[in-house]
């Protein structure tokens, strides 16, 4: 027993590395870091944010809030390299976005973090304690090193946020901090522990769904969360960084929550529903179904129907309930920037699998 | 009940490794908290105006924020940790760099205040500790300083001025909680020493409170301004007279900085250029616009500071070029009441009747003199006549009223050119007015300066010289006549650096300098700032720069080798530069002072 113990402590100093200061820890973890500008500037949101670089390619991880919807998206690095760079993949599902620097000079041997390591780590315990680094307030520019704050995990939950008046599509374990970092351009930020290992990724500027507070928390990077969109899959934060291309769960998506064949079948694939105040957009037109003789493309926005707007999702699927097979329905669609009238005549739903999928 | 002892238990052997996990941590809190016992007693409550300040000095000189006492009046009323009130003046202002110098009347005359310790911020790094102490929402009605610990979350940092004022420029961020009364007061690095003055945070949302996100401006850049501020000045940052900016941005390309603008300026008279590229400024690298200005706000207007710049050469290649630029002033004036700072809000005094104004016979008021551009007239006035009784210590040439001479070895123009030269300060009398006299070489030279319409050029004399004979009559006045010789104005100028003329130009000319206490004088529409180094060898005048014409280079008299000569310290090295150039050096042979 007792040669067993010393083994084992020996075995333990010599895993340990040698202690290194904040400082230290803080300079390693910037290198890795990049500061993303893209539109904004108002209502309160912000034309700058924080990235995560998470390939030597020059992939990086950051929040998927407005920023990566910019058309001009750039990225200073941590040498005040300036770049510019396209999002890959943008999962408001998982709070994540994917973005890639275009230039090819820079990439190939960026210093970057070992997501896939990072991600099969446990998550940290409550009152452990973490580093949050973020380029806040734009404080830093060009190869200024981020702000760096300190705290401890003060909690895991799961997210009940609010932006504004919508819903967080993001509904899964986040760690709460008591580090003060939802401040502007701190998403997409690093939440590292005291040795400067990756646990997390900054969240968004949201306020808490019941006592309307600014919550300070980060997605942990083995996150995973039942798509509401899609309803029954998981998605993965790390499948997404794994593949690193927009992230479709795998099997076939459920039909019932995506396509808006509920009591009646129009043949449309509706854009996932992500908030409550998802508009109806149609992402796909099955082949030989009523809404593809009807002539809907995709992209078309249902608008009405039958005169009545049909504002979300919800509201088209309301209204569809007092509709029964063989009914025809008039459409009103917007298609670039025209309306656009469809006479859809309705189907009975498919019959649901026998084993339906989980 | 057993349950309830079993999971009590359960919580206890949980706790107890933890607790005895790490004696270095146990360790470390026991330091700090003795730190804290040390450094709290000079931590002052500014009762006026509402915020925290720092002692640092034993007669009671304390910083604080301008945006705490401005616009306060000049007697304040201040709390420290023993309990006590105590009546405070303003001493020294700095609107853009947001500092005031206070201080503290003793309760009992020749009492001695705690102090803190001014460290050097320049060692500050991210990720060191730091502790804030300050009286957040005037917590205390005892004084009793708050005290909160946070990580240095950033230094170097930029943040930008509010309509021109309060530029916190190279200052240190933490995460150190900072709220509404903490603005004045002292960051403290874990030794205790001073290395910032809490004065504002980024605010977004939440009002202005914590955000995580603290300012405090380094005690570095004070330490730059304090002597000004110690000789009761109202002092301006400064602007080089060039327009930098960042190089064009190109994809995948690192930062430079490039002077895009020039106006006449010292810096354009220096030979800057448009299109040169910026390296070092004050010796410090500079590869943004953002260091540019960080390192830019350190000093006040008037400073001397070294730059070099890399320059395309003609037919390829660079060159690099180390220059010393004199800085022009920053401050647009601005109109009306201060802007508010981006600073924690001013908290309410909670109910202290006896807190708020000082009564209108504070005994303050005697130290306390008001006059255009100056914060407090009287402690310039101080400042003044200390420096000169300084000089007349070593050097009293007060009762040498007749003329004066001195004879020398020269070495004439940049070649040094072997030749002689008298000079010659004659007294006015009867029917002759004062004159000053240069026989350079051979050549005569005579200036009258008391006479009326004088042409320019004579007032420029020797031609190349920049008004030597200018220069040496304003000598004479000061060395004669000390305040009095000077009807325009005569005040204390701050702490200057002052570049003695080397044989060989170092590589980092900022090290090569040393602080000089200034005496500014004005005679005839002619500027003088007369330098003073105030080492072991006593006060002693090191140089003095005229300025004929603003729009011109000064001309520059170095005094050195000061010897014993009838029971007077007197300069043997007399040198005079101009735009940079040498006119003359001067191996003094003998002075006869009559």
């Amino acid at each position: 027993m007792g040669p067993e113990v010393t083994l084992l402590a020996a075995a333990l100093l010599l895993v340990s590395p040698a202690e290194e200061t904040l400082g230290e820890v803080a300079s390693k973890v910037n290198a890795r870091l990049v500061k993303i500008y893209g539109s904004g500037g108002v209502k309160g949101l912000p034309g700058y944010g924080t990235g995560i670089l998470v390939s030597p390619e020059g992939h990086i991880l950051t929040a998927a809030n407005h920023l990566p919807d910019s058309s001009d998206l750039r990225v200073h690095l941590a040498d005040g390299t300036r770049l510019s760079a396209k999002v890959v993949a943008s999962e408001p599902e998982l709070d994540a976005a994917l973005l890639k620097i275009d230039d090819k000079t820079a990439a190939g041997e960026l210093p970057h973090f070992d997501i896939a390591k990072a991600s099969k780590a446990p998550l940290l315990a409550p009152g452990t304690g973490v580093l949050a680094f973020s380029n806040q307030f734009q404080i830093a520019t060009r190869d200024e090193p981020l702000t760096v704050q300190r705290g401890v995990v003060a909690a895991i939950t799961t997210l009940q946020g609010r932006i504004g008046v919508f819903e967080a599509p993001y509904s899964g374990s986040v760690y709460v901090i008591d580090a003060i970092t939802n401040n502007p351009g701190a998403a997409g930020g690093a939440l590292t522990n005291r040795k400067g290992d990756l646990v997390g990724i900054i969240g968004r500027e949201l306020r808490n769904d019941q006592t309307q507070t600014w919550i300070n928390y980060a997605v942990p990077l083995g996150a995973t969360v039942a798509s509401r969109g899609t309803q029954g899959r998981m998605l993965s934060l790390a499948e997404l960084l794994e593949k690193k291309e927009k992230y479709r769960p795998s099997g076939r998506p459920d039909r019932a929550g995506r396509s808006g064949d509920w009591n009646v079948r129009a043949g449309w694939i509706l854009v996932p529903q992500v908030i409550d105040r998802t508009p109806p957009f149609i992402e796909e037109v099955e082949a030989n179904s009523p809404a593809s003789r009807a002539g809907a493309r995709p992209d078309d926005l249902i608008v009405y129907v039958d005169g009545t707007p049909v504002p979300t999702i919800a509201a088209l699927r309301d209204i569809l309930e007092k509709y029964r097979p063989g009914d025809k329905v008039q459409v009103e669609v917007r298609r670039q920037d025209r309306l656009q009238t469809l006479v859809v005549e309705l189907e009975p739903p498919p019959k649901p699998p026998a084993n339906p999928p989980r | 009940m057993a349950a309830g002892t079993r999971s009590l238990l359960v919580l206890l052997a949980a706790a107890l490794p933890i607790h005895a996990a790490d004696p270095a941590v146990d360790s470390e809190d026991r330091e700090r908290v003795k730190t804290v016992a040390r450094i709290s007693p000079a931590v002052v409550a500014v009762v006026t105006g509402g915020g925290s300040g720092v002692l640092i000095s034993e007669d009671g000189y304390a910083l604080t924020n301008y945006h705490v006492v401005g616009g306060q009046g000049p007697a304040l009323r201040c709390g420290l940790p023993d309990g006590n009130l105590y009546d405070a003046v303003v001493v020294g202002l700095d609107r853009i760099g947001d500092v005031a110098l206070i201080k503290l009347l003793p309760r009992e005359a020749g009492a001695k205040f705690p102090h803190a310790v001014m460290g050097d911020s320049d060692t500050v790094k991210v990720g060191d500790w730091s502790l804030a102490l300050g009286n957040p929402f005037l917590l205390a009605t005892d004084f009793t300083p708050t005290v909160t610990f946070g990580l240095v979350s950033g230094i170097h940092r930029y943040q930008y001025p509010e309509r021109g004022m309060f530029e916190y420029t190279d200052c240190i961020q933490s995460d150190t909680s900072i709220n509404p009364g903490n603005s004045g007061g002292p960051l403290f690095n874990t030794r205790g020493e001073l290395i910032g003055i809490n004065g504002r945070g980024s605010f977004d949302k939440r009002g202005r409170v914590n955000s995580g996100v603290g300012y405090a401006i380094s005690i570095n850049q004070i330490k730059n301004f304090l002597g000004h501020l110690r000789a009761g000045l109202q002092v301006d940052h400064a602007s080089l007279g060039a327009v930098v900016s960042s190089s064009p941005e190109e994809e995948g390309s690192r930062p430079r900085v490039l002077v895009s603008g020039l106006i006449s300026s010292d810096a354009e008279r220096r030979g800057l250029q448009l299109g040169d590229e910026l390296t070092r400024f004050a010796g410090r690298p500079v590869g943004t616009v953002n260091q540019f200005k960080n390192v830019l706000g350190l000093y006040p207007k008037g400073w001397r500071v070294p730059m070099t710049v890399r320059r395309e050469r003609e037919g390829g290649g660079t060159e690099t070029r180390q220059m010393l630029v004199r800085l022009m002033g920053y401050e647009r004036q601005v109109q009306g009441e201060a802007p508010k700072p981006p600073a924690p809000g001013r908290p309410k005094p909670p109910g202290n009747p006896d807190g708020g104004k000082p009564a209108a016979d504070s005994p303050a008021m005697k130290l306390f003199e008001a006059r255009p551009g100056f914060a407090n007239w009287h402690f310039n006035k101080l400042a003044r006549d200390r420096l000169l009784a300084g000089l007349t210590a070593k050097t009293d040439l007060s009762s040498t009223t007749g003329d004066w001479v001195v004879r020398a070895n020269a070495k004439l123009g940049e070649k040094g050119r072997e030749g002689t030269a008298v000079i010659r300060w004659a007294a006015g009398t009867e029917g002759m007015p004062d004159r000053v006299m240069a026989l350079i070489d051979g050549v005569d030279f005579t200036l009258e300066p008391l006479k009326t319409d004088l042409p320019a050029a004579s007032l420029r004399d020797p031609p190349g010289s920049g008004g030597m004979l200018t220069a040496l009559y304003h000598f004479r006045q000061l060395m004669l006549k000390g305040k009095s010789g000077f009807v325009g104005e005569s005040s204390h100028g701050g702490v200057e650096p002052y570049y003695p003329p080397l044989e060989k130009e170092p590589d980092d000319l900022f090290k090569a300098r040393l602080d000089a206490e200034i005496i500014r004088a004005s005679l005839g529409g002619v500027d003088t700032r007369f330098q003073f180094t105030t080492g072991q060898g006593g006060t002693r005048l090191a140089g003095m720069e005229s300025v004929l014409d603003k729009e011109e280079d000064p001309c520059e008299i170095h005094f050195d080798d000061y010897r014993e000569a009838g029971g007077k310290s007197l300069p043997f090295k007399i040198s005079v530069f101009h735009g940079g150039r040498p006119y003359c050096r001067l191996e003094v042979q003998s002075w006869d002072l009559k």
